[in-house]
């Protein structure tokens, strides 16, 4: 333990401040003296030596102000040679050394003492340069010969921990004046010794305090119960601690010091489980105590515990009072978790059913999954139990734990409205349970599964940045919540006039893709209209009656032109794209009547331009069913004014007889049109010739175009053959017929 | 919250799925679970491409961490994607407003 004087520390050491310092903090440096060198150093000779040296001083007249770097390194030097093995034969060894070795002292020292060691050289030899350790081996044996113990060598050395070539001649001018100062230094020391013993006291300052017999690594453990904790399970304290913290490795070596050490090692679990549980009952170790049980062991002896019941033993007797592990007696699963294991008394052959974290399933989904599990589980339980009894690694995390754990990820699930969350889900599960109900009997009678999803009532959190009271600025803190504009961008539209072709092309179809995703917002929010009804209260619902009747409107008049009458341009753009084509099916169904039928007529009107944009797409019979449905509420004269719109101009109606859309679309129309003439004895249909004339024309057609080029609608109407058996011949009936198959 | 996929991935819970990561290791299993990450529980995996990670024969069930996912191959017939699109729309909304 070295503790230099605070001066001889920060500065490059004169000899000067060294001996001002040392002289003025004496009792330090005494203290530190009887660390180094030990009770059992010889302090007569020291003295001595220092008078004798000192007269050297007076004589030679030295100069003590030489600045020689790394000075205190000799206190280290000293410490290091000393060894406290050599004591007070070191001390003098060292002496005698430094005496010897010194050319300029060799020759005092031979006057004042004439019988040095004969083994000692007498005078300097030519510097052998030794290493640092070899120098100390021989201050440690002492009297060992030695070759020319070059002095400034050593001390040389000392500071470079090895063989350190210096030349004779710098050594020569050099060696007085270290050497005194190092004398000076080791003589100063031993001045005052009779004050040492007044600083007894003031030793235990100085000495290092004793160490610190915590041996905790790692955090302290927290007594308070943490945030967040798992719940509490009736198990013992102790091993609660454990659990909460099993990053700090709490070392036995406390426990041991004041307790016996609870569990012997090789203890088999059976043992361990009766000895962890006696205390249990007794009554717990106070909360400072270490854990028993690593999570490690533990798992081992819930393993084994585990091991045992597949074979489907008995319950074992280890379990006293049902308290140590809620590992067969959980709670029952929260909110449609499946978690859980089953009772082991259950088939032995059952592996445990999968446990699926997502809250709240749609009944018929997890029908689905429970049955795929079942289908699955039958081949694989042999395997799975042999497996699953070998695994040392299972059972870490309880019952509880694992629960607390996915509880903690599905909170953040909850959703305040869950159609808007999980839109998706919720949709496509509605729509399965039409589907099956339209698959269903209706003799059946079985009540399809309707998902409920709780709903975590909201709270509305208004962010406000974070402000000081009195303060003239703002804080500009960007956050999650509150994020900064980075850039100020400014749209502007484009006004060149000159313009390419095919920018002009590409820049009217992002034109035409964005109005479609504008009405399509539009519709989605007319289509979640009766939903949100349902749900709003009273007073919002004009509100919302109001919102969606605006929206209606827009919608109708994105597609109308100024004077009100639908925009024929505007719907064959639309349909161009086949976002477009989508959009219109399903808005048809969501338009009032008169404008629908407006946008079909629309539709048969431009048939063979729309035939032909979608070429590529084929997707024109996705409009087949919201048609078929516009249609069917047309009144007669609507009707024939349809089936004139789709014969349209010359030529037309062989377009789209070629066209699978328009031949559905006018078997359709036809269809309808014999359905209103057999079912209603006062349709208008005949009323005027109109509708004669059309079936006339469109028979004459399907008589005379190739089959081939007659491409086959989506479905036949069955009534065709008795509309056309109205107004043609059987022979051509029979045609037709041919045609129509 | 962007639950947009989670809720879709929701619906593919129980279906068989081939999982490609950034690691080029393509695992093909059941959909047990998904989180709002998108993290993946797979059970029954097996690797799909040529076994040269036998590493993996072992493994039966397997979590993986949403954000080393590089693909999700999924059965086309239990998408509606229409319906996707819709969803897609919702939340583009949602998040102007």
């Amino acid at each position: 333990m070295l503790r230099f004087p605070e001066s001889s520390l920060d500065e490059d050491c004169t000899l000067e401040e060294e001996d001002d310092g040392l002289i003025q903090e004496e009792d330090e440096i005494d203290q530190f003296n009887d660390d180094t060198f030990g009770a059992g150093a010889i302090d007569d000779d020291w003295q001595e030596e220092h008078k004798r040296l000192a007269q050297l001083d007076e004589r030679d007249g030295l100069g003590l102000g030489n600045n020689i770097p790394g000075k205190k390194c000799t206190w280290l030097v000293f410490s290091d040679v000393e060894d406290r093995g050599g004591e007070g034969d070191l001390a003098e060894s060292l002496a005698r050394l430094i005496l010897e070795a010194d050319p300029a002292i060799a020759g005092v020292g031979a006057a004042e003492r004439p019988g040095p060691s004969p083994s000692l050289p007498p005078g300097p030899s030519p510097s052998s340069l030794l290493s640092y350790q070899q120098q100390q081996h021989l201050l440690r044996r002492g009297t060992a010969p030695m070759a020319q113990m070059n002095s400034h060598s050593i001390w040389e050395n000392s500071m470079g921990f090895g063989p350190v070539s210096v030349t004779p001649g710098l050594v020569t001018h050099m060696e007085d004046s270290p050497l005194m100062s190092i004398i000076k230094e080791v003589g100063l020391p031993k001045r005052p010794p009779q004050s040492r013993n007044d600083e007894g006291r003031d030793l235990s300052e100085r000495v290092p305090p004793p160490r610190s017999s915590s041996p905790v690594i790692g955090s302290p453990p927290v007594r308070a119960v943490p945030i967040g904790t798992p719940p509490k399970q009736p198990m013992s304290h102790a091993l609660n601690h454990q659990i909460h913290h099993p990053t700090a490795v709490h070392v036995r070596a406390p426990v041991q010091h004041r307790y016996p050490p609870p569990f012997p090692e090789r203890v088999s679990p059976n043992t361990l489980l009766n000895i962890a549980n006696s205390p249990l009952c007794r009554g717990p170790f106070p909360p400072g105590v270490g854990p028993v049980l690593s999570q490690i062991q533990r798992a081992q002896l819930l393993n084994s515990q585990v091991a045992g019941f597949p074979h489907g033993g008995p319950a074992p007797p280890l379990l006293p009072g049902g308290g140590f592990r809620p590992f067969f007696g959980g709670p029952p699963p929260p909110l449609g978790h499946r978690m859980g294991l089953p009772p082991p008394h259950g088939p032995p052959n059952h592996t445990p059913p999968i446990r699926h974290n997502t809250t709240h399933l749609h009944p018929q989904h997890r029908r689905m999954l429970t049955q795929r599990m079942q289908n699955r589980g039958g081949d694989r339980g042999r395997t799975g139990l042999d497996r699953r009894s070998r695994d040392p690694y299972s059972n870490l995390m309880t019952q509880k734990e694992k629960e607390w754990v996915t509880k903690i990820q599905m909170m953040q699930l909850q959703s305040t409205d869950p159609y808007l969350d999980d839109y998706y889900y919720q949709n496509y599960y509605e729509k399965m349970e039409k589907r099956q109900e339209r698959e269903r009997d209706s003799s059946k009678k079985e009540h399809t599964t309707k998902l409920i999803t709780p709903q975590v009532a909201k709270v509305e959190h208004t962010y406000r940045p974070v402000q000081f009271a009195g303060s003239l600025g703002k804080l500009t803190v960007s956050s999650v919540n509150n994020p900064r504009k980075m850039i100020d961008a400014v749209v502007t539209t484009r006004t060149d006039d000159e313009e390419k072709r095919e920018k002009q092309v590409w820049n009217k179809r992002r034109q035409i893709l964005y109005t479609v995703e504008k009405m399509y917002s539009l519709l989605l929010e007319v289509q979640d209209f009766e939903k949100r009804f349902v749900q709003v209260p009273e007073e919002d619902r004009e509100a919302l009656l109001e919102q969606h009747k605006t929206n209606t409107l827009q919608l109708c008049n994105s597609l109308r032109e100024w004077d009100d009458r639908v925009s024929d341009e505007q719907c064959v753009m639309i349909m161009s794209v086949r976002k477009g084509k989508r959009l219109i099916s399903r808005l048809l169904s969501f338009l009032p009547s008169p404008q629908a039928a407006a946008i079909v007529m629309a539709i048969s009107r431009n048939l063979p331009a729309l035939a032909k944009k979608d070429k590529q797409d084929q997707v024109l019979c996705w409009l087949v069913e919201p048609i078929s449905a516009v249609i069917q509420s047309l009144s007669s004269s609507a009707l024939t004014d349809l089936l004139q719109e789709l014969q349209g101009s010359e030529g037309q109606l062989a377009t789209v007889l070629h066209n699978k859309f328009g031949v559905t679309l006018l078997y359709l129309i036809l269809s309808e049109g014999e359905r209103m003439q057999s079912s209603d004895p006062n349709c208008q249909l005949m009323d005027d010739n109109r509708w004669t004339e059309l079936v006339f024309s469109v028979t004459r057609e399907l008589l005379s175009v190739p089959a081939s080029s007659l491409s086959s609608p989506l479905f036949t109407p069955p009534n065709l053959l008795s509309l056309f058996s109205r107004y043609v011949d059987r022979q051509r009936l029979e045609l037709l017929q041919d045609k129509l198959q | 919250m962007q639950l947009l996929f989670y809720s879709f991935f929701k619906s593919l819970v129980g279906k068989d799925v081939v999982v490609e990561l950034k690691n080029d290791l393509s695992i093909c299993g059941t959909l047990h679970s998904v989180d709002q990450y998108l993290n993946i529980k797979l059970t029954d995996i097996s690797v799909t491409d040529p076994e040269k990670y036998p590493h993996m024969l072992s493994v039966k069930n397997c979590f993986i961490r949403g954000s080393v996912v590089r693909y999700v191959q999924l059965p086309a017939d239990e998408v509606d994607t229409q319906l996707l699109q819709d969803a897609a729309r919702k939340e583009a909304m949602q998040q102007k407003q």
